[in-house]
């Protein structure tokens, strides 16, 4: 059964490894140029699918954290914390990215615009709903006091979301599909596709080192709120 | 003769001016390309570091 879950996990890897490749095909090279941004909005597909990826990853953090103050479960508390770090990493190297593009477009590697600044700090909550659980070793503080953490850093993904039409923002507005080249619609769909394969990919194999460490943990007799001899 | 300069300024002034498309920038597409895959293959690299089972892996502090 384990090797079962193992090839299933490594063939999700396998699939996004193979996206990702056809992707990058299709981004640099199969998909038209733009007409206004020439050949740099090429960085729209990796820049755009990581940001879906960070928002979905807050998304599923966000879930867990409430299941585990409804009831708490060390799966909730793991996929909260895989969910957390797998986000991260996705959002930052995306917002890099998202800087590489302004440079050329906006003349600026940074703004103070609605969306990049939500995003910033979308980036920095979940930095400190990491550390936060670095730092607190009980198991059960850490899990509630970080799921609370998390629920309050979810309250800024609408607001990353809707920036661009709330706001008079320099980041564009959402993009359809009946706003651009089939082509560009197709590529971007495959890169997202990759991305959300090796984010699952990811996802689960963080969560089970996540409940590794807790199984380590929970065999100490501290956290079991036993009594050590010194008390005794 | 007056026709013939305003036509070479607007000639001039139009070069200046551009398509109005953004020329080149592939050392920033290249650079982008770069950063996600290695970041990816970096991180995947953490994970396997980290992977359960792993032989040494109790006696570091969990993370």
């Amino acid at each position: 059964m384990d090797d079962k879950w193992r090839n299933l996990r490594l063939g999700l890897g396998a699939l996004g490894l193979i996206l990702v490749v056809v992707g990058a095909w299709m981004g640099l090279f199969w998909a038209p140029a733009d007409r206004e941004m020439g050949d740099v909005y090429r960085i729209i597909y990796t820049h755009v699918p990581a940001m879906w990826m960070t928002l979905i990853g807050g998304f599923i953090n966000f879930v867990a954290c409430v299941a585990y103050l409804i009831r708490a479960s060390w799966k909730a508390d793991s996929l909260a914390e895989a969910s957390a770090e797998v986000g991260l990493m996705f959002g930052v190297y995306g917002l890099v990215l998202g800087m590489l593009w302004g440079k050329p477009t906006w003349g600026v590697y940074w703004d103070w615009d609605p969306r990049l600044t939500s995003m910033a700090v979308l980036l920095v909550a979940y930095m400190g709903y990491m550390t936060l659980r670095r730092f607190i070793e009980d198991p059960e503080k850490r899990a509630v006091w970080s799921a609370v953490v998390g629920i309050i850093a979810f309250m800024d993904i609408p607001i990353v979301w809707f920036s661009v039409r709330w706001w008079r923002s320099l980041h564009q507005e959402q993009s359809t599909p009946q706003t651009v080249h089939p082509d560009m619609t197709l590529a971007l769909r495959v890169n997202a596709f990759a991305l959300l394969f090796v984010f699952l990919a990811f996802l689960w194999s963080r969560y089970r080192i996540a409940m590794a460490n807790r199984k380590e943990e929970l065999a100490l007799p501290e956290a079991l709120g036993e009594p050590t001899a010194a008390a005794g | 003769m007056n026709g013939l300069m305003l036509l070479a300024q607007v000639a001039d002034a139009a070069e200046r001016v551009g398509s109005g498309r953004i020329q080149g920038g592939w050392e920033f597409v290249w650079a982008s390309y770069a950063i996600a895959y290695l970041s990816m293959a970096l991180y995947a690299l953490s994970l396997w570091w980290r992977r359960p089972g792993r032989a040494g892996r109790s006696e570091e502090k969990p993370s």
